[in-house]
């Protein structure tokens, strides 16, 4: 049986080149690691020599380190379980561990924020290997001594390390350094580690393209789900949760915060964002509207009302706005102030009544001149407008007729409220599609 | 126009139904696969209608941790195997995947005795019909999608209702039926002993339990599923036990009362056409093979995702072999051994049979534990933590099938 490949730690390097250094490839840390998996049930010894119980679980610390430090040992006294600090240890090695002091005061182990137990909440947990864009089990988790404290530094995914463990005695406790994967560039999900991790692997997700992080989330559920959204940029969790499915969404949300989840639909495109809401119980809703900046929960709340298969419920709201007597130079800043959105295509003029008169296009603009009013180049092919309730049907219709890549929505005083894009189109037709299932053959998957 | 047609409530919610619908139809009906066809039919031969209410309470435990498994695969997004090497450690994963393993190896043997034992029915040998059968059920999963495989396999369990005209065919005693169904009595014999836990075994099968979670989790099903989840859970327990209910009864209603014995369920469909005519026979022998297709298709299956999932690698029907290989590969590897044990002349066949049910009943039990062990976890379950209720109804059922269990240990050493 053949396993996909892993990835050897000179891919990772390239990757990561010139972002900072890889531990793994130092020589002396590649010879010092020691197994996690095989340390645990090992004895723990004063200095001297006499045991004081066997190893149960390793503690580290999370922070702003991209390689955690160990903060204490857990070690299994009699029948109790404590806690040992993590300066206490004088030497750890494959077989042992061995503390600096002849006398240890024990203590029981609380759980603190930001710390994470390696064997009860890593080893075998899922991960996300920010390189083979996936979700994977960690087989094994190295430790090595690095800038005078002793950190994790690894983690293996191999299937090799996986079945050495089932062997007992030192066969089973070997690490197999070839199939190390550097700590940097995973991200692991633990519990308890809170929002801070490693720069390296959160730089390594904000390079992932959204429909792949909306992959990987859809892959993981509960604790871990939340803890990957919770260490991604919000911008980017934002796009990613675009491309996720609806159904997804809404369990989605339902296991974040009402505060994380106002952060994350306020940075959505709002017609997105407003379909989102939509499906959703009154009172969760609600309680994300409070969480809000007001002025974007008044904009949402307008676009919710909306009933989705007319004209305002499949329309964003975005879109830029300038007056007739506005300057062509002045239209161009503003849509270069825009340019990360895809409504950049051009400008919608009203006049002085803030009625609908033309939309122009980009390259108008770029072909006129400067200083020239924009009333100027008010003229035909005029935009399509329809009203906010038309009926999506009769919008398919316009859109059809006319050719055109978008449609301006107005209301009933001919105030342009909205622009409904081919890409907004298509998702209400999936959303239509989808709703009614196996009754057209869709299939519904 | 599609969006012109207005879409009443009601048909969304069947169509909510329809989309959610499979996991547990299908991992119930395929519990009815050979080996549970012959367990039946023994069952119904040598005990009438005495033991149909082992069946009953092999049902109710079926629904509840079916219910238990789509559950945990929903709300976990993982599968058995890897939730037990998570929460249990690498040993136990291992050991688990490996029982199932060969435990899954001797039942996917054991379909395609049944689909050699039918195709002698109709006159095909099996080294024409087992290859056929092994390549037909690799072509159906390998070369289509998710979607296409499950509706493949809906239509498929169709051949079910071949059971139940065989049933009402051989004209039974409803009120001894009845009578079996709702009140036990239990001949303390080896012979009942086994057959009773067989029915255990066979009913509530540990690759059904890993299959129905690994193909809740594939078929990404939500929370928000979970109620129609329930629905589809209850609906293919049901048949299940439903269709099990006619094989018995075909069974005592006709070899029973003129004392037949058999060994098996071609056995049963050949001893039928004397008793209860040639169509009767048939109708068992098609029901045979849809049950052995059915069956065969979902053991390399649920063998390929216990085996991805211990190793954390992806196991999706629509990803490709280049992307899941280890998925691919292991299903090939099943199918392929399987076959050949089938069609090596002199091959100890009934041996592996036997072992094959022991291995499957001894497994049951620690699965069970796992299941009911990551139900009650609650960094695990979330807000789908098991109740005390629940816990309570687990706990029973573990016992009981211990005790099967244990019996059945005891009587295999004596």
């Amino acid at each position: 049986m053949k396993k996909p490949p892993v990835k050897s730690i000179n891919t990772v390097a390239k990757r990561f080149a010139g972002r900072s250094e890889l531990v793994l490839q130092r020589k002396n840390i590649r010879e010092s690691l020691v197994s996690v998996a095989g340390l645990i049930g090992r004895p723990v010894r004063y200095q001297g020599g006499k045991e004081i119980g066997r190893l149960v679980d390793v503690v580290v610390r999370h922070g702003e380190d991209s390689y955690p430090p160990v903060s204490g040992l857990i070690v299994k006294v009699g029948q109790s379980k404590s806690f040992i600090d993590g300066a206490r240890i004088a030497k750890l090695t494959q077989s042992e561990i061995q503390l600096s002091s002849a006398k240890v005061d024990l203590t029981e182990f609380i759980r603190r924020e930001g710390e994470s137990l390696l064997d009860a909440d890593v080893l075998d947990h899922q991960i996300v290997d920010v390189n083979g864009l996936r979700v994977v089990r960690s087989s094994d988790l190295y430790l090595a001594p690095l800038d005078r404290e002793i950190r994790v530094v690894g983690v293996d995914i191999s299937f090799k390390a996986f079945i050495r463990r089932i062997f007992p005695g030192a066969l089973g406790r070997g690490p197999i350094p070839e199939h190390v994967i550097d700590w940097a560039s995973v991200a692991s999900l633990a519990h308890g580690t809170g929002v801070v991790r490693s720069t390296e692997s959160r730089a390594a997700l904000g390079q992932l393209r959204p429909a792949d992080l909306a992959d990987l989330i859809e892959d993981l559920a509960g604790r871990e789900r939340s803890a990957l959204i919770e260490m991604l940029d919000p911008d980017l969790a934002a796009d990613a949760l675009e491309e996720m499915e609806d159904d997804e969404l809404q369990g989605l949300l339902r296991g974040l915060s009402a505060e994380r989840s106002a952060s994350l639909i306020s940075r959505m495109e709002p017609d997105e964002g407003a379909e989102v809401l939509r499906d959703l119980d009154d009172d969760h809703r609600e309680s994300i509207f409070l969480e809000m900046d007001a002025s974007v929960a008044k904009q949402l709340r307008k676009l919710v009302e909306f009933d989705e298969t007319l004209a305002g419920g499949i329309m964003t709201s975005h879109m830029l706005i300038t007056h007739e007597a506005d300057t062509v130079a002045s239209a161009l800043t503003l849509l270069v102030e825009h340019k990360g959105r895809d409504i950049s295509d051009g400008v919608v003029v009203v006049d002085g009544k803030g009625k609908l008169l033309d939309h122009i296009q980009i390259i108008e603009l770029i072909a006129a001149k400067p200083g020239a009013a924009l009333s100027s180049l008010i003229g035909p092919p005029y935009p399509t407008s329809v009203n906010i309730n038309t009926r999506l049907d009769e919008v398919i219709d316009e859109f059809a007729n006319n050719r055109g890549s978008s449609i301006i929505v107005v209301d009933e005083k001919n105030k342009p409220v909205g622009r409904i894009l081919a890409d907004d189109l298509v998702d209400a037709l999936a959303s239509v599609s989808n709703a009614s299932g196996f009754a057209q053959g869709s299939g519904g998957l | 126009m599609a969006t012109k047609q207005v879409i009443s409530p009601k048909k969304i919610r069947i169509a909510a139904l329809l989309a959610v619908m499979g996991p547990g139809v299908i991992a119930g009906l395929s519990d009815d696969d050979p080996a549970g066809i012959t367990t039946y039919s023994v069952l119904g031969a040598k005990y009438g209608y005495q033991l149909l209410w082992v069946l009953v309470a092999s049902t109710a435990a079926l629904i509840i941790f079916q219910d238990l498994g789509a559950r945990i695969g929903v709300v976990t997004r993982q599968g058995m195997i890897g939730l037990i090497r998570q929460k249990y450690g690498a040993r136990s994963g291992t050991l688990s995947a490996g029982a199932l393993i060969l435990a899954n190896i001797g039942t996917m043997t054991a379909e395609f005795a049944g689909i050699a034992a039918a195709g002698q029915l109709f006159g095909l040998s099996k080294y024409l019909s087992v290859p056929i059968a092994a390549l037909v059920v690799s072509f159906l999963v390998l070369r289509n999608s998710f979607a296409r495989v499950e509706k493949i396999f809906f239509l498929i369990s169709g051949v079910f209702i071949a059971y139940v005209i065989a049933g009402f065919m051989s004209h039974p005693d409803w009120g001894s039926a009845l009578h079996g169904v709702v009140v036990p009595s239990m001949p303390f014999t080896r012979d009942a002993v086994f057959i009773a836990t067989a029915t255990f075994g066979t009913t509530l099968a540990p690759w059904g339990l890993a299959f129905i979670q690994s193909y809740a989790v594939d078929k990404r099903l939500t929370r928000d599923d979970l109620k129609l989840l329930r629905v589809d859970v209850w609906t293919g327990s049901l048949l299940t036990g439903i269709i099990g209910f006619f094989v018995i009864v075909t069974c005592a209603a006709t070899l029973n009362k003129n004392g037949i014995q058999i060994n098996d369920a071609a056995d049963a469909a050949k001893a039928l056409e004397p008793l209860a005519g040639t169509l009767a026979k048939e109708l068992f022998a098609i029901g045979l093979i849809g049950a052995a297709l059915l069956a065969a298709s979902i053991l390399p299956l649920s063998t390929a995702y216990s085996v991805s999932d211990l190793t954390g690698r992806p196991a999706a029907l629509d990803d490709s072999p280049r992307e899941a290989p280890l998925f691919y590969a292991t299903f090939g590897v099943i199918t392929t051994v399987s076959a050949i044990l089938i069609l090596i002349p002199g091959a100890p066949l009934i041996k592996i049979l036997v072992l094959t049910q022991i291995l499957n009943a001894v497994l049951l039990l620690p699965l069970l534990i796992y299941m009911y062990g990551i139900s009650r976890d609650e960094r695990l379950m979330g807000e789908f933590v098991s109740t005390r209720t629940m816990r309570v109804i687990y706990g029973l059922i573990i016992a009981i099938v211990a005790i099967a269990v244990c019996c059945m240990l005891w009587f295999t050493i004596n």
